[in-house]
């Protein structure tokens, strides 16, 4: 009888550590983007972007507060979040996807990662090329694409357009821990 | 009677000048403040303000969101990432706490800083993810110093 408790016991904890070593999480993740614009280029860091990376379902999630994005001036800021992101109603952006033929062991591959994504309250599906890294018990994405703004219904006041881009350039980094439930 | 308005116009010039300056240029600076002598619109225990936004995320953005927020509590870690200083307080439960991303002038204070240790945080609440988010950091090492 205590042989058979000790191993439902045991079959309890391989079970919680194989879940536990399938799902990694970043707290921590930065999103940064980049528009030209011939006034003044704007740029902006998002450093407390979460992300969640599923390996066994080969499934990654993304959310972020748009008011967190940090940028150089306060007016950028002020446009950023109330006249085009209008974050009030829409305060965080999301993605969620499959990473295409993803292979958990290998230490270094480009992979393609389907998925919607979600800016301004509009779901937009997104192919995205990324590089992963694994180091130990660990994952690094990185990567980069782009956005255009009008797919995402961001309205740009016809007197500023020549100062906004129509595409904005993304970058993305995410390093992943073993994320205990 | 010309003096008069001369006088008047160059009043009159200086305070719109004034007006526009305090109205203006604060948007045009820098977005990087730092929040030392500003008084926070609220304290709280970081367990309190985790624990607000997990039983009603849009209660709490519309009572925090924006604000400058004084929070109170143990460290969980101190962290580099990002090239970043963050200081990360436990919530309630081990899956949540709070992120504060430390202002530069504070870097110093972060190297006393030790896991466990409580320290007070003050911050511009951006919102709740998996953690509450603090920006703009100043943090407060009077507390077991």
């Amino acid at each position: 009888m205590t042989k058979f408790l000790l191993l439902v016991l045991l079959s309890f904890f391989v079970v919680d550590v194989t879940s536990a070593q399938n799902n990694f999480i970043a707290r921590q993740g930065q999103i940064s983007f980049f528009s030209y614009a011939s006034v003044e280029n704007i740029e902006a860091q998002n450093n407390q972007v979460l992300s969640i990376l599923d390996i066994s379902n080969q499934k990654i999630a993304v959310s972020m507060l748009m008011r967190a994005f940090v940028f150089k001036k306060d007016l950028m800021y002020e446009h950023f979040n109330e006249s085009y992101i209008e974050s009030d109603i829409y305060p965080k952006a999301t993605f969620e996807g499959d990473i295409i033929d993803f292979d958990s062991n290998a230490t270094n591959q480009i992979k393609i990662i389907e998925g919607d994504l979600n800016i301004h309250g509009i779901t937009k599906k997104a192919a995205i090329k990324a590089t992963i890294t694994k180091n130990e018990n660990a994952y690094l994405i990185t990567g980069e694409f782009i956005v255009l703004v009008k797919d995402f219904d961001i309205k740009i006041p016809p007197v500023l357009t020549s100062n906004i881009a129509k595409s904005i350039t993304l970058k993305f980094t995410f390093q992943y821990q073993p994320y205990e439930e | 009677m010309n003096r008069n308005k001369t006088i008047i116009k160059t009043i009159l010039l200086l305070l719109i000048t004034v007006i526009v300056y305090y109205s203006v240029v604060p948007f045009f600076g820098d977005y990087d403040m730092n929040l030392e002598d500003l008084k926070p619109d609220a304290n709280l225990n970081s367990k309190d303000l985790v624990y607000s936004y997990s039983l009603n995320e849009l209660q709490s953005n519309s009572s925090f969101n924006g604000k400058i927020i004084e929070v109170t509590g143990k460290v969980k870690e101190v962290s580099s990432l990002n090239k970043r200083n963050t200081v990360i307080l436990f919530g309630k439960t081990k899956q949540s706490g709070i992120i504060c991303d430390i202002h530069p002038s504070q870097a110093d204070k972060l190297k006393s800083i030790k896991i466990n240790q409580e320290v007070t945080i003050k911050g511009i609440c951006k919102g709740f993810l998996k953690d509450v988010i603090l920006l703009n950091c100043y943090i407060d090492t009077k507390i077991d110093d």
